[in-house]
C-alpha cells in the first residue's frame, strides 16, 4: 500500500493555489485601475477568429494544406490565452489584462475586456497557455471546460494550453493527428504589431489565430513523426516556438 | 515540500473545502413552490457546480416524488413498455444500469452533468428535457392514471404545487431525482481526499490511466470519468444500423461510429461493456484497448497514437493494474444507499 505525494492528488492544494491566485488577479486588477486622470475609458471586447492561411475555418473537412505538404483538417480546437498586454503610445500607458480566456473552435469567444483608456496603440502581445500561477492542477475555477483541459498530475499537473486535434492523410488514409500543448516551459508569448487606437466608445480587439501558423516556422512541423505531442517535450517545444506568431490583431471600433 | 508547508496547506484546504461543501450555504436555486424543502446536492468540491434550471429547484419534495415514478411501473400503464419502470433497467446496486446482452446500458450517475443524453445523443438539453422523453416517447405515460391515483395529485402539489399532472410535470419530478443520482465517494475517492489509500497496484494502474501510457485521461477525466462527448474509439471499421452512432443524429460523416463516452465511475458493476454489450469484461475492454482497435476515416485522433500507430500493446501487467484501478472506481455507498433505493 502506498500513498502518492502531495501534488499528486487533486482535491486540497488546488484549493489553495486558486485562492492565490484570485488574490493576485485582484491585485492585477486595482493596479490597473490606480493611475491618476484618467482618459475616456473605452469598453473593449476582446473576439477571436481562426484561419488556415485566409480560409474558412470549418471543421470536419480534410482541405487544408501545412508547411510539410501534408493535407489535414481539423476536430477539435481549445486553448487558452492569458496576460493581453497592450502596447501603449505617444503617452498612452501600457495596458495588461490577466485573462485567461478559455476559447473553443465551437464557441463565440467573445469576451469583455472591462474600460480601457483611449489613446494609440503599437500592437499587443498574449500569450497563448497559462502563467506558472495558474498552471497548476484546480487553480482555475472547476467548470467543465477547465477540468477536462486539465494535464494529470502524474504527468505535471496543470492545463493542456492548447488542444488542436485533427486527421492527415498518410498513404491517402485520414490518420489522427493531436497537438497538445502544456507545461510552463512552452508557454507561447505571442507578439502582434499591428498598431491600433481605442477611440474611448465600444472597440473590438479581434485577434486571428492562423493555425497552418502552428506548423510552418521557424520549424517545419512534420506530422507523420510528430502526430502526438503530449507525451514529448520537443515535439512541444516545436510547437511553442511555431505558435508565436500565430496570432494577428485587428482594431474594429 | 515540507511537512509543515504541507501541513499549512491541507489545513488552509480544509477549512475552504469545508466552508465550500456546507450544507448551510444559502441556495440559490430560483423560485421555491411554497412550503418546499430546498436541497442542495453532496458532492465534494473538486465536483463541476451543478447548473440546476431555475423553474425546477432541488427539493425534498420534488426528491421524493421523482424517486416513487422512478421506481412505479404505473409509469408504463396503457404504454408500449407495461410492467416497467425506469428501475426496472437502472438498478441501483449495478450502479443504476442492468446486465442486458447486446446493449450497453448508460448508468444514471451524475448524469447533472450531461447535457447531451442515451448512445447517440439524441436527445439534448437538460435532465429535463430528456426525462420529457422518456415520459412521453419512451414509456408514453397516460398522465390521467396518475391524475386518478389516490396519492400522486397530492404529491405533485406538494412537490411542484400542482395537482394538474403534465407530462412536462412528471419529467420535472424525475429530473430532480436523478440529478440527484450523484456518485462521488468511491476509494480512488476517499484517496483524493485523503481519507483512504489506494494498493501499489491501484496507483500503478491510475498511472497508466493519467499518462500517454494508457491515454484514458482524455475521454475520462476527472472527476466526473467522462468528457460527455462524443468519439469513434474505433470498434468498427464499418458502420450500420445501430453503429452509425451519433451519425445517426448529425448527419456528420465524421461522427460515424461515435457514441457519448460513458463514466468510468463504477464501472466494474455495469457489464456490458460499449454501446452494444460487445465485452463482458474489462479485461476484455482491455485488450480492445491495447490491439483492437479498427481504422477508420472518423477514428478519434487520439486512438491514433504516437508514430501514426492504433495499437498500445499493453503488457498482461500493465492490463490488471488498470483493471485494478477501475475497480477502485466503485461508489459502494452509491450503490447500497438506503435512500436511493426503490421507496416500495
Amino acid at each position: 500500500m502506498a500513498y502518492m505525494k502531495l501534488p499528486q492528488r487533486i482535491a486540497f492544494r488546488p484549493v489553495v493555489v486558486a485562492a492565490m491566485a484570485a488574490f493576485a488577479a485582484g491585485c492585477a486588477k486595482e493596479d490597473r485601475q490606480m493611475p491618476g486622470p484618467a482618459p475616456a475609458p473605452a469598453h473593449a471586447v476582446l473576439a477571436l477568429e481562426h484561419q488556415v492561411d485566409g480560409q474558412d475555418f470549418r471543421y470536419d473537412t480534410v482541405q487544408y494544406t501545412n508547411e510539410a505538404g501534408q493535407v489535414y483538417g481539423i476536430t477539435h480546437l481549445e486553448y487558452y490565452l492569458s496576460q493581453l498586454t497592450l502596447a501603449g503610445a505617444a503617452g498612452t500607458p501600457d495596458q495588461v489584462i490577466p485573462g485567461p480566456w478559455y476559447v473553443n473552435g465551437m464557441n463565440a469567444n467573445r469576451f469583455d475586456l472591462g474600460p480601457l483608456p483611449a489613446g494609440t496603440y503599437t500592437g499587443a502581445t498574449v500569450q497563448l497557455g497559462l502563467p506558472p500561477a495558474l498552471n497548476q492542477t484546480g487553480a482555475l475555477p472547476g467548470t467543465l471546460e477547465n477540468l477536462l483541459m486539465a494535464w494529470p498530475a502524474p504527468m505535471g499537473g496543470g492545463y493542456h494550453f492548447m488542444k488542436f486535434e485533427g486527421h492527415f492523410l498518410l498513404n491517402g488514409q485520414p490518420t489522427g493527428f493531436a497537438m497538445h500543448l502544456g507545461r510552463d516551459e512552452n508557454l507561447v508569448h505571442c507578439t502582434m504589431q499591428q498598431p491600433f487606437t481605442l477611440a474611448g466608445a465600444k472597440d473590438t480587439l479581434v485577434l486571428r489565430f492562423n493555425l497552418n501558423e502552428v506548423f510552418r516556422s521557424p520549424h517545419t512541423y512534420d506530422l507523420t513523426t510528430g502526430n502526438q505531442s503530449m507525451g514529448s517535450m520537443a515535439l512541444m517545444g516545436l510547437l511553442r516556438d511555431n505558435c508565436a506568431d500565430a496570432f494577428t490583431l485587428e482594431h474594429r471600433p | 515540500m515540507s511537512g509543515g508547508k504541507a501541513g499549512v496547506l491541507l489545513m488552509a484546504a480544509l477549512v475552504a473545502l469545508v466552508a465550500g461543501c456546507s450544507k448551510d450555504a444559502p441556495l440559490d436555486h430560483g423560485p421555491m413552490v411554497p412550503a418546499t424543502t430546498p436541497l442542495q446536492l453532496d458532492v465534494p468540491a473538486y465536483f463541476p457546480q451543478v447548473d440546476i434550471p431555475a423553474d425546477n429547484p432541488l427539493t425534498v419534495e420534488g426528491v421524493a416524488l421523482g424517486r416513487r415514478l422512478y421506481y412505479d411501473t404505473l409509469l408504463s400503464l396503457h404504454g408500449p413498455r407495461q410492467g416497467k419502470a425506469c428501475a426496472s433497467c437502472h438498478h441501483q446496486d449495478r450502479a443504476f444500469t442492468v446486465p442486458s446482452p447486446g446493449t450497453g446500458v448508460l448508468s444514471h450517475a451524475n448524469l447533472a452533468w450531461s447535457t447531451h443524453f442515451l448512445w447517440d445523443g439524441r436527445v439534448s438539453g437538460k435532465l429535463e428535457d430528456v426525462m420529457r422523453f422518456e415520459v412521453e416517447d419512451f414509456f408514453q405515460v397516460d398522465v390521467q392514471v396518475l391524475r386518478s391515483h389516490p396519492e400522486y395529485p397530492g404529491l405533485f402539489r406538494k412537490a411542484l404545487g400542482t395537482s394538474e399532472i403534465t407530462s412536462g410535470d412528471v419529467a420535472k419530478a424525475l429530473a430532480q431525482w436523478v440529478r440527484r443520482l450523484t456518485s462521488s465517494n468511491s476509494r480512488f475517492d476517499r484517496y483524493l481526499r485523503y481519507e483512504g489509500i489506494l494498493s501499489a497496484q491501484e496507483l500503478s494502474g491510475m498511472n497508466l490511466f493519467f499518462t500517454e501510457a494508457g491515454d484514458c485521461f482524455h475521454c475520462h477525466g476527472l472527476p466526473l470519468m467522462t468528457d460527455n462527448a462524443f468519439h469513434n474509439i474505433g470498434l468498427d471499421s464499418v458502420f450500420t444500423g445501430a453503429n452509425a452512432g451519433r451519425f445517426a443524429v448529425t448527419g456528420n460523416p465524421a461522427d460515424l461510429g461515435a457514441f457519448k463516452t460513458p463514466t468510468l465511475r463504477n464501472i466494474a458493476l455495469t457489464a456490458p461493456y460499449m454501446h452494444d454489450g460487445r465485452f463482458q469484461t474489462l479485461e476484455q475492454v482491455m485488450d480492445f484497448y491495447s490491439g483492437g482497435v479498427h481504422r477508420s476515416p472518423s477514428l478519434d485522433p487520439i486512438m491514433t497514437k504516437p508514430g501514426t500507430g492504433i495499437t498500445i500493446g499493453m503488457s498482461p501487467q500493465q492490463k490488471a493494474d488498470l483493471v485494478a484501478f477501475l475497480h477502485s472506481l466503485t461508489d459502494e455507498q452509491f450503490i447500497t444507499d438506503p435512500a436511493l433505493g426503490s421507496p416500495f
